[in-house]
């Protein structure tokens, strides 16, 4: 793969929020940053903090209440519409419900900047909308109405009308919103796809954040009021993420990129065995609060191997089986073990 | 891959041959309903005795029924169902509202004040029957502002309020507001203007002079003219507001073009005709399922077509061929509109919010 750094979009002091009659509510202080070429970007903070406001303003469906957006290094605005039209593309929560609309029919929508009055699509537009649909992987339902369609083949379809509008960018506003977590994958690595192969450069938010992390180039993290960028395991490093979460009862684990809920910790408890099962019972034991102890000293477990084909929990004066690591975690939560 | 393609693009064109023949099925419609529409009436006229006076000069009693009666009341039949077809087509798309027409959201209202100031407020000092010439461009463009004026009001209660059933129901109030306002002034005016207001609320086609059937004529043309123009803009605002200027729609220029448009039209007709009501939303609706499309550059015909032999048809039926009666007009576009709507309605509970 090829890295073309050619800068696309850059933020200067951007100023965004609404104005309500004289009052200016502005929701972030000037933000500064910047796009390259066939870059994945995810964009990442709590609910409310203005990630939408942002979007919205990049497209300029939005004015700015300070600042500049420079697309290609011209300002937002010496574009006209038409021509931002061919620049950037947007894609926002909100649900397309037209009846009687086929897929195909959505995606032409997206041939507007480039066909002339009447909106005719000739042998050009159709071959770039044709291509647009079989990219995003809907040519077997191109015929079908966006009406009858899943969450996540109604997204792949709106996606490929921002690829039949062509533009360099393509915004989207929580493309994997309600859709289940089989689609949030397939959509979040036909984007990864998409700026890598076709170099579209995508600013995404999304609240995935293990998702994020695995597959973006750049992460726009808007957190205590300031943006910060880099690559997903810079920020990762300089522990940007570990104040994302910091009132409520989610840890974030720098290392494993990860999530876990912060629960009481009960005890320690060693694992004798290996492989998958201990892997799993590992993650079991965690999940009721317990951690792993380095050292073997009653209570212990042993994982099933060989013949064994039990869970085996040692206390000081009895010795218990299970079936399953679902009986294991139960008989843990109820006795409140406590390590010797 | 090539042949794929091929296949493909040959899909597309076979689905364009069948509309290509359901808009010669509409077009042959509306030339035999128009021929029927002739030829019917509550006086019974032989057919041959029908093209006798069209195509010589008899000057017996039914040429005058033929050619100062029945034509321009065909004529007229026409021209309203396309132009208030088309009205109810482009407020759908822009309201995204499956039930605005021009009579439900008030717009035919509007007009109707338009047309109450006319008749019952200035033409004090000018009788009704002397509204000519001049007048009738006055009547007309009274209506206009009436409809305009709730057109844009209802736009600024729509960019506000989002949803559907809340703007029926302000759509409603507005309409029974604006009947309380001539209500009033029907209340403070003399007999005659009272007389040829409330004709004139039953709504007809036959009573416009032709001098009334020309400027109807100039101004249908100018409204179907400007809505073909604004086919590209049309599909965009499908999307809604922010996905059409997202696609490098000019929204506002869009929504001036195409408001202009509706008043132009409906109150037009509004101004002549009386209100008219469920031709303007359910004709969009018949079209939408016979081409199975939401675009418009076939929506836009198929309406032209679909509303001009719709509203054909209903003056055919109101003369009740073979007997003396006639029935309001406006009775039997209501039950020819009404099945449709309700259709609709029941139909959108699966897909609700869907148009």
């Amino acid at each position: 793969m090829k890295m073309n750094l050619t800068e696309i979009l850059s933020l200067d002091s951007l100023k965004i929020g609404y104005v309500s009659g004289r009052h200016e509510n502005v929701l972030l202080p000037p933000l500064n940053a910047s796009a390259n070429k066939g870059e994945l970007i995810a964009v990442i903070g709590r609910n409310g903090i203005g990630k939408s406001t942002l979007l919205r303003t990049l497209t300029g469906l939005q004015p700015s209440l300070g600042g500049e957006i420079f697309y290609s290094g011209k300002k937002i605005m010496d574009y006209s519409r038409m021509d931002l039209a061919q620049k950037v593309g947007y894609i926002s929560t909100e649900i397309v419900k037209v009846s009687n609309m086929s897929v195909y029919d959505l995606v032409a929508l997206g041939r507007f900047p480039h066909t002339n009055w009447k909106g005719k699509i000739d042998t050009k537009n159709h071959e770039v909308i044709m291509d647009a649909i079989e990219k995003t992987g809907m040519s077997a339902l191109y015929k079908r109405f966006v009406s009858e369609l899943s969450d996540g083949e109604r997204q792949r379809a709106m996606i490929a009308r921002i690829l039949a509008q062509d533009t360099g960018i393509m915004v989207m506003d929580e493309p994997t919103a309600f859709l289940d977590i089989g689609s949030k994958y397939e959509i979040l690595h036909l984007l990864h796809v998409l700026s890598h192969k076709s170099e579209k450069t995508i600013i995404f938010s999304t609240h995935d954040l293990n998702m994020a992390i695995s597959q973006s180039d750049k992460i726009w993290l808007i957190i205590n009021n300031k943006l910060m960028e880099g690559a997903p395991e810079d920020l990762m490093i300089e522990g940007a993420f570990d104040h994302l979460f910091d009132s409520s009862p989610v840890q974030f684990n720098s290392e494993h990129g990860t999530f876990s809920s912060r629960n009481e910790e009960k005890g320690r408890i060693y694992i004798e065995g290996d492989g998958i099962r201990r892997h799993w019972t590992e993650k079991a034991i965690n999940r009721v609060g317990f951690s792993v102890s380095p050292v073997k000293k009653i209570p212990f477990i042993i994982v099933p191997f060989g013949n064994n084909s039990k869970w085996q929990l040692i206390t000081s004066n009895l010795t218990l089986e299970f079936e399953s690591i679902y009986e294991l975690v139960s008989q843990l939560s109820k006795e409140n073990i406590r390590p010797i | 891959m090539k042949t794929e393609k091929q296949i493909v693009t040959a899909r597309v064109l076979s689905s364009g041959k069948q509309q290509k023949l359901f808009f010669a099925c509409l077009l042959f419609l509306i030339v035999s309903f128009f021929i029927l529409d002739v030829f019917l009436g509550s006086v019974s006229i032989k057919a041959s005795e029908v093209l006798k006076a069209i195509f010589t000069n008899t000057d017996s009693n039914f040429e005058t029924i033929i050619l100062k009666f029945r034509l321009p009341k065909a004529i007229t039949a026409l021209i309203v169902g396309v132009a208030l077809s088309l009205s109810g087509l482009q407020m759908q798309t822009v309201f995204r509202n499956p039930m605005a027409g021009p009579d439900v959201l008030g717009i035919s209202s509007g007009a109707s004040l338009g047309v109450a100031f006319v008749i019952l407020g200035f033409s004090a000092n000018i009788s009704p029957d002397s509204l000519k010439g001049l007048g009738n461009w006055i009547l007309v463009a009274a209506s206009w502002a009436g409809a305009g004026a709730v057109m844009i009001l209802i736009m600024f209660i729509s960019s506000r309020v989002k949803d559907i059933m809340t703007i029926l129901i302000l759509g409603i109030m507005l309409s029974s507001g604006i009947s309380a306002i001539v209500i009033i002034m029907q209340y403070f005016s003399n007999e005659t203007m009272l007389k040829a207001y409330v004709i004139w609320t039953m709504g007809s086609l036959g009573n416009l002079t032709s001098s009334q059937l020309n400027v109807l004529l100039i101004c249908v043309s100018v409204g179907v003219l400007m809505s073909l123009i604004s086919s590209k803009m049309l599909n965009a605002l499908l999307l809604g507001e922010n996905y059409a200027g997202s696609i490098g729609l000019n929204v506002r220029f869009a929504r001036v073009v195409i408001f202009a448009c509706t008043s132009i039209l409906a109150g037009s007709v509004t101004a002549f005709c009386g209100p008219i009501g469920f031709i303007g939303i359910a004709v969009p609706h018949i079209v939408r399922i016979l081409f199975n499309t939401s675009d418009h550059r076939i929506l836009l015909p198929g309406t032209i077509l679909t509303g001009g032999a719709v509203m054909l048809a209903s003056d055919i039926i109101s003369q009740l061929p073979g007997s003396d009666n006639v029935l309001p007009l406006n009775a039997v576009t209501s039950l020819i509109g009404i099945p449709v709507v309700i259709w609709v309605i029941l139909r959108n509970r699966k897909y609700s919010g869907l148009f």
